[in-house]
């Protein structure tokens, strides 16, 4: 797996975009992602819808690669986390957790993040509506007037095309950055992109699995 | 055979017939006489003469002969492919039911059935039933079905051609099947217009070797009148695009010179156009002209099919959702706008007009543009030549087998080598393997082979008595939703907001406009307001723009048979006959095409460069539709490719196609030979095309028919937001983790036979090899490549990696969409 990173300098602080739909925040040791979504495969299954467990693996692989990578001490999630019920895949997860000793994950609940508290207690979990971490306030949505901290949100898996000339279009994942928030990618692999919700003004930044860039 | 003619039975329906100064056809005559000797079969006639008669009236002397053989509930299930036939067919029956002295009860049952007559239904069926291939899937559904079937006699498939050839027809082999057996001694009857495989339509219909097996032929013929309607002057035609607005002024006349008139177009999107267009033109048209389409609310469009019936409407614009039967009396003028893609569809839609026996059916063209008049004139030839197209049955579609299959399960269970056993019989199900049908089990058990350890998976459970069931009602009722094979974009309902629905509308286009944003529905100019609970609240506008939506489905591509008429004409529309008008009118553009580039011969092949802004064009025609078209340039692209790695956008539609590269297309006459040598052609086809793109295209239609993807239903409150997700997003984990899956294998079979048209493909390299190879260069768009330009469909292929391709977009400045 590569991790290339796109360093951007955001209220003087040194945030790094990786291609692995996460940021680093070096000063803290922390990394930030969104949309996790634990436990949709196995919410399909119980719906009849044939889907197995290796998406989940794979994206809990990744981020354990991320976490080794930049010897991460706290993962701050910015909501869904999980899909829906508590299901078997949290089982999977609560064993993966388990490998890693002190490392701290906190979660800023979002939409899909419904469960019982005794699973995140039961995790370890911290859980909050919203987060001030430095100069940055962690919250699920986006918000849509500027507020007077900086956000850093998820929700919305946004994604960009960018065109060509000769008639080409490229579709990818991306980051969204503004004056006053910046949108992460949904981390796991089993989402879908959405191109239509793009803030005025954004800068994206689109990734592929050997490259990031500023579009 | 003569104690039938003289039988009480067949002397009660003629005296009926002979009160309304009627006698039957022969081929009436002859289904009657076959039935009562418990014959199956199929009749071929051409719409208007009766052919419901000859079934139905078939089963009316049976019983008046027979009655101690029927039993109290279902007779006769009447099964048609589309619903708005339904209410009329039932209406003609009960009147003919009621005038011969019959205690029956006709009725229809689909989707727009309400439910409180649905529950009455299952209470007491009626004795004659009109439904539709789907909603007697939704009836296998039910717990204790098979009391409604056990005294059935007869089922009819109406319109046979118009199932045959898709997943719907699949569905319709599958429900006989299961019929047979809760009635093993059902009589089967099709009923179809003339297609170039009769045969075919006939052995896949009726594959029972225990069956009783005819076919009865209409003699009789409808005369015909293709008229095309030319614009005073050549370049009043624009020489592509969606509208020749011009041409209303042209349409009025005949609209005002006849009782009623349909006006079709090939997709929604341009009825609503032309709608407007005609109200424009003419405002005291306004309550005589109507317009209708698939996505209008069902209501308003009863209210039109009503309308249309009692002569009340001048006119009517309208889609493929008026092709079929109904028969619409008033009806003597059909006018077609655009081309009609294929010769037994464009027969059809002139069949709408002068329904009854001997009158004449009357159909005027109206280009949008120039080049569609080649197109009339082959039809016309095509038409004389009596060339119908084929429809092929598709075969081993798995994922219609898993839907049935569940089906079942989920209505009365199965066991599992009884219905194997029976769906081996099914034409479509003769050659599969027992491996296959073994995945089919587990995929429903177990959701497929790499599932088997995940405890949550439950759809179908293996119950006592070796009985497979659906036990969860969640499942059920996910299921009973899903039913069907005609898989919709995702729609979304358009209602007022102070209340009353207008119509459907597809999420993507809906999705491309702000609240505030005005767009026509129903011939309605709307302001969007919001969007909620899938459904688009909205106001009137007093907005005199608007945008018109767009419906993405409906572009068919040409039929081979007609795309040969047309190489034929066009090669000669230099020098046209003294009767062919529409070529002699055409001259002045077809000279301008041969003096800027070429007019192909019949044995000519057209290769054409141009530059412009855009960047490097090649144009190529082989006349042979889009789909093949989709497969020609990307093969092009390839080999050209092979020269230089370079990245094409190609667009293509029913003549010819075009690569547009942002660099030099190195292609010339030192090339061209090799460039369409017929040589490694079908590995230059696998290479060239993206397989796995194409099949997971194909793919989004297959997960959903077998329920690997969940629809949102339009209008309700529950749209299942937890198990959205895309079929490509399912591909592509089946891909990885389950690569001989057989709905997978199944996506990829479908792109080779109908994406591909393997054989169309080869057929016309062999013909261009034979041909001479002409090369022009051009400084501006020729009349052949110019609605290519502008009228066209796109895609990209690329040979380069994706990071290069970015590269390259970045070096050229991105622009952000």
């Amino acid at each position: 797996m590569n991790i290339i990173t796109e360093h951007i300098i955001v209220k003087e602080e040194e945030l790094n975009l990786t291609n692995q739909r996460a940021v680093y925040y070096d000063r803290l040791r922390a990394l930030i992602l969104s949309d996790v979504h634990i436990g949709k495969t196995a919410h399909f299954r119980r719906h009849g819808i044939p889907v197995p467990d290796h998406i989940l693996q794979k994206d809990l692989e990744r981020l354990k690669f991320l976490i080794e990578y930049f010897k991460v001490k706290t993962v701050y999630v910015v909501g869904d986390l999980f899909h829906a019920e508590t299901n078997s895949n949290m089982k999977t997860f609560k064993m993966w957790l388990s490998q890693f000793k002190d490392l701290k994950m906190i979660l800023i609940k979002g939409n899909h993040d419904r469960q019982s508290p005794h699973l995140t207690e039961n995790l370890n979990i911290k859980v909050e509506p919203s987060l001030q971490l430095g100069p940055f306030n962690l919250i699920h949505e986006p918000v849509e007037k500027p507020s007077k901290l900086f956000t850093v949100s998820g929700h919305t898996h946004p994604g960009v095309i960018i065109k060509g000339r000769g008639k080409q279009k490229l579709k990818l994942p991306c980051y969204q950055l503004t004056s006053h928030q910046l949108i992460l990618p949904a981390f796991s692999l089993f989402t879908g992109l959405n191109t239509r919700t793009m803030p005025k003004d954004a800068k994206c930044f689109g990734f592929t699995e050997t490259s990031i860039f500023k579009i | 055979m003569s104690s039938f003619k003289e039988s009480e039975g067949l002397r009660i329906v003629n005296t009926w017939m002979a009160e309304k100064g009627q006698a039957p056809f022969q081929f009436q005559m002859q289904t009657w006489q076959r039935h009562g000797n418990g014959y199956s079969g199929m009749v071929v006639a051409p719409t208007g003469f009766g052919k419901t008669f000859s079934v139905f009236l078939a089963v009316v002397i049976d019983y008046l002969n027979h009655p101690e053989k029927y039993k109290k509930g279902l007779k006769l299930l009447w099964i048609s492919p589309l619903r708005s036939l339904a209410k009329d067919l039932a209406k003609a029956m009960t009147e003919a039911i009621d005038e011969i002295g019959l205690d029956w009860s006709v009725q229809v049952r689909n989707g727009d059935t309400p439910t409180a007559k649905r529950r009455r239904q299952e209470r007491l069926m009626p004795d004659v039933l009109l439904t539709t291939p789907e909603t007697m899937h939704l009836l296998f559904s039910q717990k204790k079905n098979s009391r409604w079937f056990k005294a059935l006699k007869c089922v009819a498939i109406d319109e046979w051609h118009e199932l045959l050839g898709n997943k719907r027809g699949v569905l319709t082999e599958l429900a006989i099947s299961q019929l047979r057996h809760y009635s093993p001694r059902l009589q089967i009857w099709g009923i179809t217009a003339t297609i170039g495989n009769l045969q075919e339509a006939k052995d896949v219909l009726l594959p029972y070797s225990d069956l009783k097996i005819t076919q009865i032929t209409a003699k009789q013929k409808k005369k015909l009148d293709i008229i095309s309607v030319l614009p005073d002057e050549i370049e009043v035609l624009p020489w592509a695009g969606h509208l020749g607005a011009k041409m209303a002024d042209k349409i009025l006349p005949i609209i005002a010179a006849n009782t009623t008139t349909l006006i079709f177009t090939n997709t929604r999107g341009q009825a609503e156009l032309w709608y407007q267009v005609l109200l424009n033109a003419q405002p005291d048209l306004a309550g005589l002209l109507a317009i209708h389409h698939g996505s209008i609310d069902k209501k308003l469009r009863n209210w039109i099919e009503d309308n249309i019936a009692s002569g009340y409407l001048k006119a009517v614009v309208c889609t493929s959702s008026l092709d079929l039967g109904v028969d619409f009396k008033p009806v003597d003028c059909v006018i077609q706008i655009g081309s009609v893609k294929g010769i037994a569809r464009f027969m059809q839609r002139a069949g709408r007009s002068g329904h009854s026996p001997f009158e004449r059916s009357k159909i005027y063209f109206v280009p949008t543009h120039s080049l569609e008049l080649v197109e009339v004139s082959a039809l016309k030839k095509a038409v004389k030549d009596k060339q119908m197209e084929s429809r092929d049955p598709m075969v081993l579609t798995f994922d219609v087998l898993v839907q049935f299959m569940v089906t079942l399960a989920v209505g009365e269970g199965f066991k599992a080598d009884a219905l194997f056993h029976r769906i081996r019989q099914v034409h479509a199900f003769q050659y599969i393997t027992s491996d296959d049908w073994q995945w089919c089990l587990h995929f429903i058990t177990k959701g497929g082979k790499t599932l088997h350890s995940y405890e949550e998976f439950h759809k179908v459970i293996l119950d006592e008595g070796d009985i497979y069931r659906v036990k969860s009602r969640r499942i059920s009722m996910l299921h009973r939703m899903n039913i069907g094979a005609i898989v919709s974009e995702a729609h979304m309902m358009v209602k007022f907001f102070s209340g009353g629905y207008i119509g459907m509308i597809e999420e993507f286009f809906i999705s491309k406009l702000k609240p505030g944003d005005s767009f026509i529905l129903a011939g309605r100019v709307l302001e969007l307001v919001q969007i909620k609970d899938m459904t688009v609240l909205v106001k009137r506008s007093k907005a005199k723009k608007a945008v018109s939506p767009s419906w993405l489905g409906g572009r068919l591509p040409l039929t081979s048979n007609l795309s040969h008429y047309l190489r034929l004409q066009l090669s000669h529309a230099l020098e046209p006959g003294r009767l062919e008008k529409e070529l002699r009118f055409l001259n002045p553009l077809v000279s301008r095409q041969e003096a800027h580039s070429h007019i192909p011969k019949a044995d000519e092949f057209l290769v054409e460069l141009i530059e412009t802004r855009d960047g490097h064009h090649l144009f190529m025609y082989p006349f042979e539709g889009r789909l093949v078209h989709e497969v020609f340039s990307a093969l092009m692209a390839y080999r050209i490719s092979k020269i230089k790695p370079m990245t094409f956008t190609i667009a293509m539609n029913d003549y010819g196609f075009e690569l547009l590269s942002d660099q030099t297309i190195p292609v010339d006459e030192s090339n061209i030979k090799t460039l369409l040598s017929e040589t490694h052609l079908m590995d230059d086809v696998i290479a060239s095309i993206n397989a796995s793109e194409m099949a997971s295209r194909k793919f989004r239609d297959i997960a959903v028919i077998a329920g690997l993807v969940v629809q949102s239903q339009p209008g309700t409150r529950k749209n299942n937001k937890s198990l959205q997700s895309s079929s490509g997003l399912i591909f592509r984990v089946l891909e990885d983790y389950e690569p001989d899956n057989l709905l997978l294998r199944q996506a990829y079979t479908e792109v080779f036979n109908q994406q591909l048209e393997e054989a169309r493909l080869q057929q016309a390299f062999q013909r261009i090899s034979k041909s001479k190879i002409v090369v022009k260069s051009a400084k501006s768009f020729t009349p052949l490549s110019f609605p290519l330009k502008v009228d066209s469909l796109r895609g990209t292929m690329s040979n380069e990696s994706l990071d290069k391709r970015i590269q390259r977009i970045k070096a050229q400045s991105f622009k952000i969409d």
